[in-house]
């Protein structure tokens, strides 16, 4: 064959791209109609719970956020177009984005609420944490392809450390604890996914909560804070939710009122007074779940959460279906990612997570969270669509 | 086939350190596997979680949404009247119209119009400065759960012009509340009191008042305020998270009006005291050199059979109105009704009637009397020597007539209030023995002197000075001890002694009939036009037992009835010509002004009326200057006319007691 004759390990070698024809067919539709579906309700949700929000512009919001889905309609293409080959080979590149941005954001960044998240452009805000949840999967994933043959030593396992710590300190700084836990969870994925042993793995497990404790309940107890007392109330305030001198689980108390009382068919666009007269805060950002819980009640919330689990579904079908080591890795920690958003933002609003402030993946409204979170999941389809099944079929 | 790196087997090209393709085993399939557990449990969790929370303890949380959204306002109830004695009214209610600004609900940035246009049209309908307006509405943007009030007791005018123009005013609201009205104009101001919003104190007294509510804080109104409070209405109302509200307000119950409390006082009665006590005072002005000083006093008119007082006059006094709605210190302050402001204007907010001491001076005589009758020093038959002058111990005690020169019994001392005679009981009594205890101090307290009379609206107790009391006050050795000048001072009421008109109108009816009574206001309250309560009728307590303690009185009431009628006595140029016969006594009291550095006169009458069945007892003093006959009497006696619906023509004597 024609590949035989490239000298090995030649380091940037040229793609080969796959027949069009080929990978279209093979592209998972149900994965991409459940995705259009999330989008969808997420637009049909922010235009019931953002009607009242701006007087005399109900569709303020929906606007807004109808226009970051078409960006992110582009992004989503953009990203499944090209090759994952090149973003394994440019993974170097991709990270020194990530940090950079990151870096940019203490520096350059515009403060809302106590923490420093946004970078300006123009008159469009976007947060260099959102775009950096798929680009350090993709650096993770490079790294472990480079390591293809050591993924199983310990020397592995603490460069993918020292990999994530950087950008994680970075968003702990902002002060963006969720983003932080979501780079967390996703680097649990990507060890787990990529066969690291289960002895590292469940080291790393136990030396995580170990040092949540010690951030949460033993350095304070020693007198060293770390954590601002408000973020340590939040994290804790979901185990015990009557403790809340300074209202700090307020939000929280809101919006569990809104979930319950939305019922099962839920209380309307008009009706929902929770939401509506403003009693629960950020109803359309970090808190739109109980908004959703609200006004369109139980039958709401679970198709909501049914509609996740499924693209959750066809996404780890896609990592079975991969054939490629890096490219089951990379939609590991999509997946990961997006699981690990959805549980905390959704048991945040039912007090059973931690106050964290994170959004809801392709509902919140937020133009960075819409678009960064309809990257990766082109980035995921561009590995599908390429996986066994095309190589397969091109057989 | 062999997997060739870089060939289709993979995807991916082959890595110059990867030997074979990383190909997906079935060891990561085991963990997708795991990965796939995960997600589901997690989703199972937030299911569950959800079923809880929607389905299972939905209908709790809704009532908790429906309670959240929802603000209940207390509703003022209407204070009570208050009425005279002949149901005319001295206080009621007014509604007024106060404009608030809502901070969160003026214009925003970019409307139109303007936030400042709508203040800037907002201050030309009111009459205020536009740049006090912004001000005060700035200043409270840090609060926007309240309103800023910008002008309380707007008129009709005002409020209906922004009423129908509401979209024009956005954030502007016109409130509706009571206050207080007194159709009367000045009557018995200090009498009647006033309200204002209830003390930190108040509210954790009374559980069922709440901040902001309006509590009678002296007089009447603060006496009776439990009847004319009456009961706040709640009203529920739906608001936003900000506290805007977004609905009507349903009242639930509604405020139950205060009762009317019908007092004792007669408006006429004190229409006439007020006028009469005025008179009085610049009769007393204009009646000798040293008199300029005339500036305050009281009158109370009392019945002597069963307490009711009919008049309460003080001077000076205010409008009451300076209470009602809007007060502010500066207000007040310019009426003299703040500690700072008050002695300029000779404290108009005291009641004097109830409040104000004095030395009672000769008004005090028949208790002197009584005093030595009782303790075996004096026959009243018989006659001592009325001088100008007596000397006791080297210290030289003044007749007011220096020319006095007669023997006389006790009513014609009383009759020419000669302070000799009196001097002399003083003297004796001093001198009894030990075993007879103080009997001027123990018969000052049975008439009643030294404490409260039990009036509903609180009094000062004076001062009876005694022994113990004495050594208590004093500080240097020569002042501790109780000497003959303090017996012969105390027998004509000067020095210490220290008492209200009240106390001695009470004093003078105890004379008439012979029962001490208890002052009361209050005559009955009223709800609905039904009478729920009557004033308190506490029996009158008869002084002292037997007929031979009302020979006594009878003794008394002869040398009063002289004062009044004889030639000799010291009010008889007044009184003499009334048709209805009165009894009276004058008194002239030293009392020392701090501010002055010297003594000024208290001018006194005290006395009742008829003499045959005692209907009205009055009592008058006037503050500062002038003389009881010359000042005192005639003030009293203005009362008596108006009482009687009598008159009579008199000129007044140059100098008196």
């Amino acid at each position: 064959m024609l590949e035989s004759a490239r000298p090995l390990g030649t380091p940037l070698a040229k793609t080969r791209e796959l027949p069009l024809a080929i990978i279209l067919r093979q592209v998972d539709w149900l994965l991409v109609i459940g995705i259009a579906a999330l989008v969808g309700y997420g637009l049909w949700a922010v235009a019931g719970v953002t009607g009242h929000e701006v007087p005399g512009q109900p569709h303020y919001y929906l606007a807004k956020q109808e226009l970051y889905a078409g960006v992110g309609a582009v992004m989503l293409l953009l990203a499944a177009a090209f090759h994952p080959d090149l973003y394994r080979r440019y993974w170097r590149a991709l990270y020194v984005v990530a940090i950079l941005t990151l870096l940019l954001v203490p520096l350059l960044g515009v403060a809302k609420r106590g923490s420093r998240r946004w970078l300006q452009i123009g008159s469009f805000q976007f947060q260099p944490s959102e775009f950096a949840k798929v680009l350090v999967v993709l650096a993770l994933a490079g790294f472990l392809a480079e390591r293809g043959r050591a993924l199983r030593d310990r020397s592995t396992v603490i460069g993918v450390l020292i990999l994530v710590a950087i950008p994680t300190a970075l968003v702990f700084m902002q002060p963006d604890f969720g983003t932080a836990l979501v780079y967390a969870a996703v680097t649990a994925a990507v060890l787990l996914i990529a066969g690291t042993r289960w002895l590292h793995l469940g080291t790393l497990v136990a030396a995580t909560l170990i040092g949540a404790a010690l951030l949460v309940w033993i350095l304070p107890a020693l007198g060293v804070q770390v954590l601002r007392p408000y973020q340590t109330q939040r994290l804790t305030g979901f185990i015990h939710p009557s403790f809340d001198p300074n209202h700090a689980t307020y939000n929280v108390a809101q919006s569990k009122v809104a979930l319950g009382a939305g019922g099962l068919h839920g209380r309307g666009t008009i009706g929902s007074t929770q939401t509506v007269l403003g009693f629960l805060p950020e109803n359309h950002t970090d808190f739109i779940f109980a908004a959703i819980g609200e006004e369109h009640g139980f039958v709401g919330t679970s198709i909501l959460l049914a509609l996740y689990l499924f693209v959750v579904w066809r996404g780890l079908r896609a990592l079975a279906g991969a054939g490629d080591g890096y490219g089951a890795v990379v939609i590991g920690g999509i997946v990961a990612t997006m699981v690990f958003q959805v549980f905390v933002n959704v048991g945040m609003t039912m007090g059973i997570a931690p106050i964290t402030g994170i959004p809801l993946p392709l509902v919140s409204v937020g133009g960075s969270s819409l678009i960064a979170n309809l990257a990766a999941l082109g980035v995921l389809i561009g590995v599908q669509m390429r996986g066994e099944g095309a190589r397969g079929r091109l057989r | 086939m062999p997997e060739i790196p870089g060939g289709f087997g993979s995807f991916v090209p082959g890595d110059p350190r990867t030997r074979e393709p990383w190909h997906v085993n079935q060891q990561t399939i085991l963990r997708a596997g795991i990965l796939g557990a995960i997600a589901i449990a997690l989703f199972v969790t937030l299911i569950v979680r959800l079923w809880a929370l929607q389905i299972i303890s939905g209908n709790e949380y809704l009532r908790i949404a429906q309670d959240n959204q929802v603000r209940t306002v207390r509703l003022q109830a209407p204070r009570g009247s208050i009425v005279d004695i002949k149901n005319r009214v001295l206080v009621k209610n007014r509604l007024t119209h106060e404009v608030r600004v809502w901070y969160a609900e003026l214009p925003g940035k970019g409307d139109r119009p303007t936030r400042h246009d709508v203040l800037k049209k907002l201050a030309g309908v009111l009459n205020v400065r536009p740049k006090r307006l912004y001000r005060e509405v700035d200043a409270r943007k840090v609060d926007p759960l309240n309103p800023v009030v910008v002008k309380a007791d707007v008129n009709h005018w005002q409020s209906d012009y922004i009423l129908e123009r509401s979209d024009q005013f956005p954030g502007v609201e016109v409130a509706s509340h009571y206050v207080r009205d007194y159709p009367q104009g000045w009557l018995a101001a200090q009498t009647l009191g006033y309200v204002g919003s209830a003390t930190e104190q108040e509210i954790k007294n009374n559980p069922s008042i709440k901040p902001g509510d309006l509590v009678g804080q002296s007089g009447v109104e603060a006496a009776f305020d439990d009847y004319l409070r009456g009961t706040p209405g709640v009203a529920s109302q739906r608001i936003d998270s900000q506290g805007r509200p977004r609905s009507e307000l349903v009242a639930n119950p509604e405020p139950q009006p205060g009762d009317t409390v019908q007092l004792t006082i007669d408006a006429d009665l004190q229409s006439v005291a007020q006028k009469a006590l005025k008179d009085g005072i610049q009769i007393a002005k204009n009646s000798c050199a040293s008199c300029w000083n005339a500036n305050g006093g009281a009158i109370v008119a009392l019945n002597p059979n069963d307490g009711s007082v009919l008049a309460l006059a003080s001077y000076p006094s205010y409008s009451p109105a300076v209470y009602a709605g809007h007060v502010t210190n500066r207000k007040l302050a310019r009426w003299g009704l703040t500690a700072s402001s008050g002695l300029a204007d000779n404290y108009p907010g005291l009641n004097r009637a109830t409040m104000g001491l004095y030395p009672p001076g000769s008004t005090f005589k028949p208790v002197t009397a009584i005093a030595a009758i009782q303790s075996g020093v004096l026959d009243p038959e018989a006659n001592l020597h009325c001088t100008g002058k007596l000397i006791d111990h080297g210290t030289r005690f003044d007749n007011w007539d220096p020319n006095a020169n007669s023997w006389i019994n006790l009513p014609t001392a009383l009759a020419l209030s000669c302070d000799t005679y009196f001097y002399q009981l003083g003297q004796r009594i001093w001198g009894l023995p030990k075993i007879n205890g103080e009997p001027i101090q123990k018969w000052a307290k049975i008439f009643g002197l030294g404490k409260h009379t039990g009036i509903e609206i609180g009094d000062y107790a004076g001062l009876v000075p005694t022994k113990k009391w004495q050594r208590r006050h004093y500080k240097a050795p020569e002042d501790r001890t109780w000497k003959p000048g303090d017996s012969i001072n105390l027998s004509i009421g000067q020095k210490d002694l220290q008492v209200t008109p009240l106390q001695m109108a009470r004093l003078y009816g105890g004379i008439a009939t012979g029962k001490l009574v208890t002052p009361h206001l209050l005559a009955s309250v009223q709800r609905d036009k039904r009478t729920i309560k009557l004033g308190i009728s506490k029996a009158p307590e008869a002084i002292a037992p037997g007929s031979d303690f009302s020979q006594k009185l009878n003794i008394i009431r002869t040398g009063l009835f002289m004062a009044t009628h004889d030639t000799i006595g010291t009010s008889s140029a007044v009184f003499g010509s009334f048709p209805i016969p009165i009894a009276g006594k004058t008194g002239t009291a030293e009392k020392y002004s701090n501010q002055y550095q010297r003594n000024f006169n208290q001018a006194w009458w005290c006395g009742y009326g008829p003499t045959d069945k005692p209907e009205l007892v009055v009592c008058a003093v006037i503050e500062n200057g002038g003389h009881g006959g010359t000042a005192a009497a005639p003030a009293a006696l203005e009362v008596f006319r108006q009482f009687f619906h009598k008159s009579n023509t008199y000129t007044l004597p140059t100098q008196t007691d």
